[in-house]
């Protein structure tokens, strides 16, 4: 029971503020320093002109001309942009269906789940880099095994490679991604359908409702912040993506598969161009606070509430 | 019927399985391949194992001490993270003051926050201290995100120890951080040793801050990786038994916490 977090008026006041603050401070004071310090500290590196590979860039201020130009100029960063929200939207609406399909078919079909879970686990508990290295020896052009047998089936034509194509990098990105984290929807909406009261259901197979109309009537209803926190989490994490895609393709061919976070690696450790990279980084940072926000106060704060 | 629809799910999720652990089997099988075997352009599922590609990356290209570094680097910052996290926890589970909600929320935006923002100007503050390409910057990075996992799941796991207890140990004439140490702590130990195995996971397999703050001296198994692919003769079955180092003690710890690992994986909204 998360009853720390109902907000009563009339606090246990157990620790009182002396015993509390030692046990509080260390906690905050790392995190000030070693987060909060470097956050505004990259606002302001945001508004100078400091480059490592540029001697004259010394870091004067500029104001908010990176921004400006940034926003308004760089039509490479609005492409990554909306890349990034293309490959957010297509790999976690995938990973829902699939992974709530399978947290169902496990559900109603399989009493020991244990040993399946468990196994389930394998893909996404390993490092990503690990993962994107797996996968490039898997989709390698000569000798990779599943080319090989995509080329059998006559799915993949006998010349291409699926990592130098620009028209396939960007699915077979997402295709990977979805077999590494579909697991993690299956496993969380399936820890919400085996918390679910039973007797809504009885209740209804006794007025004569069918599975579907139990399904969207009971089922749905009663997994809704469960579902919303799935999408949330795993939104934001794939807004992030670096590892895999940085180790399988590097951003290429060209910038096909060039990510946020993979355009922000590049601006400002490839080319140095710190000030602006600044700004970059800045901007991803803001779209991950907003769905943060919307995470704390949509999920958390409701499911605690009602466990309260 | 049903048992129709049984064997059919049953079907199903054999097939998952199979897709899910083919590739990790793969790399497996390629790490005791030879050379030959590993570039026929037909898969080969039988073939003579050796174990040659295990030396000659581990000893011949000194990969080793990368493993002991990952070692050290998971350790540390599991340890920092839970030596000033759960104080930080049980503060929040067990008083009330003004802001608490807010500053807890806080917690949450630093594990939220991108690596690639964060890396950019904590890289430029390690610059300036002198602590790039030390292992002691990675393990402060690490610990600044192992810490909210810290604060939000063992919340959890302290408000599910009843008042109570504490009240109990103060009537016995301990004090509030005497009641902590010696009698909440140890109600806890369960909770605290998930937690640490997913802060030790975390850790492990982490990549981008440590591949931003460390290029050569305290670098992890993770970013020794890249280094080994090239992009024309790559080792295969080098690259592939790196990556099983690198895999093979997190699935084992993840068995291990595995009862817990719906709760950590979500911050401790969803109970599992």
């Amino acid at each position: 029971m998360m009853t720390a977090v109902n907000p009563s008026p009339r606090g246990t006041f157990l620790l009182d503020r002396g015993a509390s603050l030692p046990l509080l401070l260390p906690a905050t004071l790392l995190v000030l320093v070693f987060l909060v310090g470097p956050f505004y500290y990259m606002i302001y590196t945001a508004m100078t002109d400091l480059s490592f590979a540029n001697p004259d860039q010394k870091g004067a201020f500029v104001g908010f001309d990176n921004f400006r130009k940034l926003v308004r100029e760089d039509s490479i960063f609005w492409g990554s942009f909306w890349l990034t929200i293309r490959f957010v939207v297509a790999s976690v609406a995938v990973e829902f269906v699939l992974g709530f399909g399978l947290a169902l078919l496990i559900w109603r079909f399989i009493e020991r789940q244990r040993l399946l879970t468990t196994l389930l686990l394998v893909p996404m508990m390993l490092a990503p880099v690990a993962v994107g290295l797996i996968w490039r020896l898997l989709l390698q052009g000569d000798f990779g095994m599943v080319t090989y047998y995509l080329r059998q089936f006559g799915i993949l034509s006998q010349a291409s490679a699926v990592f130098s194509s620009p028209a396939l990098v960007m699915p077979t990105v997402i295709a990977i991604d979805v077999w590494q984290w579909t697991p993690f929807v299956t496993l969380i909406i399936l820890a919400g359908l085996m918390s679910m009261p039973r007797s809504p259901f009885e209740a209804a197979t006794m007025d004569g409702a069918g599975p579907w109309r139990q399904f969207v009537d009971i089922l749905l209803p009663l997994l809704r912040p469960i579902i919303a926190l799935v999408l949330l989490l795993r939104g934001i994490d794939a807004f992030k993506e670096f590892d895999k895609v940085f180790i399988m393709t590097g951003g290429g061919p060209g910038t096909v598969s060039e990510l946020l976070s993979i355009y922000a690696y590049r601006v400002n450790f490839k080319n140095w161009n710190l000030g602006y990279g600044a700004a970059v980084s800045f901007m991803v940072y803001l779209v991950v606070l907003i769905l943060c926000s919307v995470f704390y106060k949509a999920v958390y704060w409701k499911t605690a509430g009602e466990r309260a | 019927m049903d048992k129709f629809w049984k064997i059919i799910a049953i079907g199903v999720l054999a097939c998952v399985l199979v897709i899910a652990l083919t590739p990790y089997l793969w790399i497996l099988l390629t790490s005791f391949k030879g050379r030959l075997d590993i570039l026929a352009p037909q898969p080969t599922w039988f073939f003579t194992p050796t174990l040659a590609n295990y030396p000659a990356v581990f000893i011949d290209k000194d990969y080793l001490p990368l493993v002991f570094n990952s070692l050290i680097i998971a350790t540390g910052s599991t340890t920092l993270s839970l030596l000033i996290g759960a104080p930080a926890a049980y503060v929040f589970a067990r008083s009330n003051f003004a802001g608490k909600e807010d500053l807890f929320f806080f917690f949450l935006t630093t594990r939220m926050a991108p690596p690639i923002s964060i890396a950019v100007p904590l890289f430029l503050f390690f610059t300036m201290l002198g602590l790039t390409d030390t292992i002691y910057a990675v393990v402060i990075a690490h610990t600044t995100f192992n810490l909210s996992l810290v604060v939000w799941m063992m919340r959890g796991f302290f408000a599910e120890i009843p008042k109570e207890i504490d009240e109990a140990a103060m009537m016995d004439g301990r004090s509030k951080l005497g009641a902590f140490v010696r009698v909440i702590v140890p109600l806890a130990a369960p909770g605290l040793a998930a937690t640490a195995v997913l802060c030790f996971i975390m850790s492990w397999n982490e990549f981008l801050y440590a591949f931003i703050l460390v290029a050569f001296e305290g670098r992890p198994i993770t970013v020794g990786i890249p280094g080994l692919i090239t992009p024309h003769g790559t080792l295969w079955g080098q690259v592939a038994a790196v990556a099983v180092v690198a895999t093979l003690p997190i699935l084992v710890f993840t068995f291990l916490v595995q009862k817990h690992l719906v709760r950590g994986l979500t911050f401790g909204a969803v109970k599992g």
